[in-house]
């Protein structure tokens, strides 16, 4: 028999029973249909997840702080070391490591042409500004042999006011969500003026030139400033010296951030300890394995790929779990087709019998009833699909607003539908018709064709 | 020459619960080319079970039937299947149509299933229906047609492969007397112009009259032959040498 002759055979005998065939259909419809919306809820909920942690920070970059050290059940196992230059060169030894960054960070007042505002300063080499994945929108990194020159992030210029502006927020009238886009080229080749007040109540202004601007608004960077870490360590220097005069120990304006966490005991002896290291990893499927040396050095690591990892870990088994009831409801389905494959050999008893005895072989009836029940699956998940991506639409249309408001993005929806799942969705559905009729077409052929005609 | 259908020793039983039931008894039978036989006998004689086995659509239980020299019990399922497909046609008392398929198409499927182009099959079913007098009623569904229709329909179906031998099991049992015997000259006409053997079981004396020979059975086994042309009682004692004359 011929293929063509085959399909056309079995499109005929599935279509003599329009209502039951229809209704077969349904149920491999709905099957796929839940399996493909399923999926794509699981799938668009990793998408989002994971543009959400890009706009944290860089995947190949780890940060690692002072601080308490956790084992993996979160039970303190105490201070971390120190991170000096020991630290550095430790680090910089565990393989998949690019390259090392110490930084320092302070915070201090900022002038900036006629706005002024509160600043993290960031110190670092400024050789290896290149290699963390930074990138200018305006102008340039940093520099090996810069001095006083400062790359500040795309937001810095939304922290800073002029006086017109702080007379505005003081009277209350100052509108915060006036989309006003401030333009952050503005800050290009300015003077950046920083004030800090040492323990002693001694003030001091250092001078640094905006050479670039800092692309993308991630949270990490966008609302600091970078220099060359050389300058940060004299001003730090300057800041943790003198009496500790009047009050307290800080100067309201400056605060040592690594050296705060650090705690007062040890801090004399810290002082020149760095703020936190970044690390460069050689790629995002490094990134864990250093992450993790890096823990278990006894240092405090954290990485956005850490919570990365933990989140699609959660994300895979949401989608087990979604994919789980849609295959649940296409088995369902496959039963459904057996059923009518079954109830239909049962109707054509007669019928397969007359056909073998004109000479039918068994493959061709065995293939003729393979085909009715394949041929039920492809229907039905082509319609599923269909069906699918017009369900999809419908949830992102109704839950788009909220995650757009989230994140910023209408276009991304919670359902994805990638064409590889369509595609996968359309050969599973066939291939549960096909192992729905295997047992029908096995029982089609044992029918012996005498006791299908002889007479009543 | 060798017979075209040789049977030796035939022997079908067929076991109900704890009863063995013999259909067929050590039946010895050849059938020439080209010959129309007649397989008459009571109701339960085992002429229908004869039929089967001769056609490779039953196993013996015993004994052995060769066609055209070549042994049916050897045979594996796929090549049995092509030769029925070749060399036979099949009628039946029930015509045993597809009620879904409509004449044309009824009579097509034993090509589709030889992998014949549908122009070709279609072109040779549409001949025959014509010849066959239903020219008018090519695109009618069975349950649409009359029961001589009907049977017509089943008789191209069974000579659209242009067969060798065609098998027909009481093919008339369902019609009245007249339609019966327009049937039967329509049958004869065909195979004697197409050179087909045909071997027919009946149990109605009138219609073994078509016949070139009649075999009578009795309890599964074979009592008597004779030839109906010259009108010649043959005994069973000399059934061999019968078999050779015509
Ligand atoms: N599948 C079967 N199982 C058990 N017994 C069977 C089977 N087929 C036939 N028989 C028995 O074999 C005997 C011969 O049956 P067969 O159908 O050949 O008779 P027949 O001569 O064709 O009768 P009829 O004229 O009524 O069609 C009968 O007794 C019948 O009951
Ligand atoms: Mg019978």
């Amino acid at each position: 028999m011929k293929k063509f002759d085959l399909i056309g055979l079995a499109r005929r005998n599935l279509w003599r029973r329009k209502l039951r065939t229809i209704l077969t259909v349904l149920g491999v419809l709905i099957g796929t249909t839940s399996i493909v919306v399923m999926l794509s809820l699981g799938i668009g909920l990793n998408n989002s997840q994971r543009k959400m942690m890009e706009s944290w920070g860089s995947l190949t970059t780890i940060r690692i702080m002072q601080g308490m050290v956790f084992d993996d059940e979160g039970n303190p196992q105490g201070q971390s070391k120190s991170l000096n230059d020991d630290a550095v060169a430790e680090i910089r030894g565990i393989e998949g490591v690019l390259a090392v960054c110490p930084a320092y960070e302070l915070y201090g007042d900022v002038r900036l042409g006629r706005k002024s505002g509160g600043l993290s300063l960031i110190g670092i080499e400024p050789e290896l500004m290149g290699q963390l994945e930074f990138a200018p929108s305006h102008g340039r990194l940093l520099e090996k042999g810069d001095r006083n020159a400062v790359v500040v992030g795309s937001k810095v210029i939304e922290g800073l006011f002029d006086e017109a502006e702080r007379r505005q927020m003081e009277r209350g009238t100052f509108d915060f969500e006036s989309g006003e886009e401030k333009d952050p080229g503005e800050m290009m080749n300015q003077r950046l003026a920083l004030t800090v007040e040492n323990m002693g109540g001694k003030r001091k202004t250092y001078n640094f030139m905006v050479v670039g601007v800092l692309a993308g608004d991630d949270i990490e960077y966008s609302y600091q400033a970078l220099a060359p870490i050389e300058e940060v360590k004299r001003i730090r220097h300057f800041s943790l010296t003198g009496q500790s005069g009047g009050g307290g120990a800080f100067s309201p304006n400056v605060m040592d951030l690594g050296g705060a966490k650090a705690g007062r005991g040890r801090r004399e002896d810290q002082t020149n300890d760095y703020s936190y290291i970044l690390v460069k990893t050689a790629g995002v499927e490094h990134t864990p394995a250093v992450s993790q040396q890096i823990k278990d050095l006894g240092y405090d690591s954290w990485s956005v790929a850490d919570a990365l990892e933990g989140i699609e870990k959660s994300s895979r088994t949401v989608q087990a779990v979604l994919g789980g009831i849609g295959a649940v409801t296409l088995l369902v389905a496959a039963l459904g087709i057996t059923n009518t494959m079954i109830m239909s050999i049962y109707e054509r008893t007669k019928e397969i019998g007359i056909m073998k005895v004109i000479g039918a072989t068994f493959s061709d009836i065995y293939l003729l009833f393979l085909v009715e029940a394949g041929l039920i699956g492809f229907v039905g998940g082509l319609f599923g699909i269909g069906f699918s991506y017009g369900i999809s639409k419908i949830i992102n249309y109704f839950t788009g607003s909220f995650f757009g408001m989230f994140w910023g993005d209408e276009s991304m929806g919670i359902s994805l539908i990638p064409p590889w799942l369509a595609l996968f969705a359309l050969l599973f559905a066939v291939l549960v018709g096909l192992l729905a009729g295997l047992y029908p077409a096995y029982r089609a052929v044992r029918l012996s064709p005498i006791s299908a005609i002889r007479n009543e | 020459m060798a017979a075209l259908i040789e049977v030796k020793g035939l022997t079908k039983k067929y076991r109900v619960g704890q009863e063995i039931i013999t259909a067929l008894d050590h039946v010895d039978l050849a059938i020439e080319e080209g010959e129309l036989l007649c397989i008459l006998g009571a109701s339960g004689s085992g002429k229908s079970t004869l039929l089967h086995v001769m056609s490779g659509l039953e196993r013996p239980t015993r004994g052995e039937v060769w066609i055209k020299g070549v042994s049916l019990l050897k045979m594996k399922e796929r090549k049995m299947a092509g030769f029925r497909r070749k060399y036979m046609g099949f009628i039946f008392q029930s015509y045993n149509l597809i009620p879904t398929l409509n004449a044309l198409e009824n009579v097509t499927l034993p090509l589709l299933f030889d992998g014949v182009s549908k122009k070709t099959r279609e072109q040779r079913a549409y001949e025959l229906l014509v010849q066959l007098g239903l020219k008018k009623r090519l695109k009618n569904k069975p349950t649409e047609l009359s029961g001589g229709q009907q049977q017509r329909v089943s008789i191209a179906r069974a000579l659209v492969n242009n067969p060798k031998i065609i098998f027909a099991d009481e093919p008339t049992g369902n019609l009245d007397s007249k339609t019966t015997e327009e049937i039967m000259t329509l049958l004869r006409e065909k195979v004697k112009k197409f050179g087909v053997t045909l071997i027919m079981v009946t149990h109605d004396l009138e219609i073994a009259k078509f016949a070139d020979r009649v075999v009578n059975m009795r309890d599964g086994k074979i009592i008597q032959i004779s030839h109906h042309q010259h009108n010649q009682q043959v005994s069973l004692e000399g059934k061999f040498a019968a078999d050779g004359s015509s």
